[in-house]
């Protein structure tokens, strides 16, 4: 279900659900899509960077799996919407950030999540306990997109095999692969004939759509560059993050 | 996807808080316990439902500022690319 939890935007989630499993756009999904402060402010930056249209199927795309549209988007265009159009951000933390990693900073989600936990003060702090670090973990996982290969699928539930991520001695890595069961909407024409084999993207504990070889290839690319992007700003001392 | 968002404890509880946000008129329930030795009080930045950074109060009045500013910006339609301020 988008945004069950509450943390993305409006709650609206029965109506953008309506849509997903109609397959249809409207006036009234456009206008609840506008309303996520965070992920309509990072499409409208890709759309206005390469030409396309903000809800051209490509754009969140670029933005929720990656594609090349991400390379397109300038780096000073980049960090001039990190200033001026992204609520929340902190000016001085967008310096620095943008002064680590420079062109390796990417409108991508997963770099969003990532790049907010690299910058944040549990980074900097000492080590944190074991629980701690699941928690963080947790977060960083479920958060960002992960994708994954379907093993079984059940009525409601599909079993699937992926990497999550790990925090260890201060860097983020992809662990090796595990299974877990994840929510999905056999409703949702993405889902239509879902089977063992297939690979789905994943956020929080719901498979969101059935994806492409080549859409599995892009995730895996802009996710490892995302990592290595965070783990510089991670790796720099704390004054400069 | 998760926003960043920033506000002031208002109330303790077993790792847990009720923290007002900056921007809106939203009271959260945050998880604190990775943070440590948060008071009624004190400012926190939250991601999710985790808060992941503590801000001193000089830090948290800035970002008060920041935040009503961007929020103001976004209602507004941004800039044309190459456009003079």
């Amino acid at each position: 279900m988008p945004n069950s939890l509450g943390y993305c935007g409006p709650d609206d989630r029965g109506l953008i659900l309506r849509h997903i499993e109609e397959s249809k756009g409207g006036e009234d999904l456009a206008s609840t899509l506008k309303g996520f402060e965070a992920a309509y402010p990072f499409l409208r930056l890709i759309a206005r960077s390469t030409g396309k249209e903000v809800f051209d199927y490509a754009v969140p795309e670029a933005y929720w799996i990656g594609n090349a549209l991400l390379d397109r988007v300038e780096t000073p265009e980049f960090y001039r919407f990190s200033h001026h159009e992204l609520v929340g951000k902190d000016p001085k933390e967008v310096r620095k950030l943008f002064k680590t990693v420079g062109g390796q900073a990417r409108p991508h989600h997963t770099f969003y999540v990532m790049s907010t936990y690299a910058t944040s003060s549990v980074a900097d702090g000492p080590n944190l306990s074991d629980d701690g670090r699941k928690k963080v973990q947790g977060l960083i996982d479920n958060c960002r997109i992960s994708w994954g290969e379907v093993q079984d699928v059940g009525k409601s539930k599909l079993t699937v095999r992926y990497q999550p991520v790990s925090v260890s001695d201060g860097r983020l890595t992809l662990s090796d692969p595990v299974v877990r069961k994840v929510s999905y909407n056999p409703e949702v024409r993405s889902f239509s004939n879902v089977s063992p084999g297939n690979w789905v993207t994943m956020h929080w504990d719901y498979a969101c759509e059935v994806v492409s070889p080549r859409q599995v290839r892009n995730i895996t690319r802009y996710t490892a560059l995302d990592i290595e992007a965070t783990n510089k700003i991670l790796k720099a001392p704390p004054q400069r993050r | 996807m998760c926003i960043t968002k920033v506000g002031k404890v208002l109330s303790t509880s077993k790792g847990r808080a009720e923290v007002e946000f900056f921007g809106a008129n939203d009271v959260g329930d945050v998880d604190v316990s990775v943070v440590g030795g948060v008071a009624e009080g004190a400012f926190v930045e939250v991601f999710g439902d985790l808060a992941l950074s503590v801000l001193s109060r000089a830090e948290a009045k800035r970002r008060k500022a920041v935040w009503e500013e961007v929020r103001k910006a976004a209602m507004m339609p941004p800039p044309r690319r190459g456009a003079k301020a």
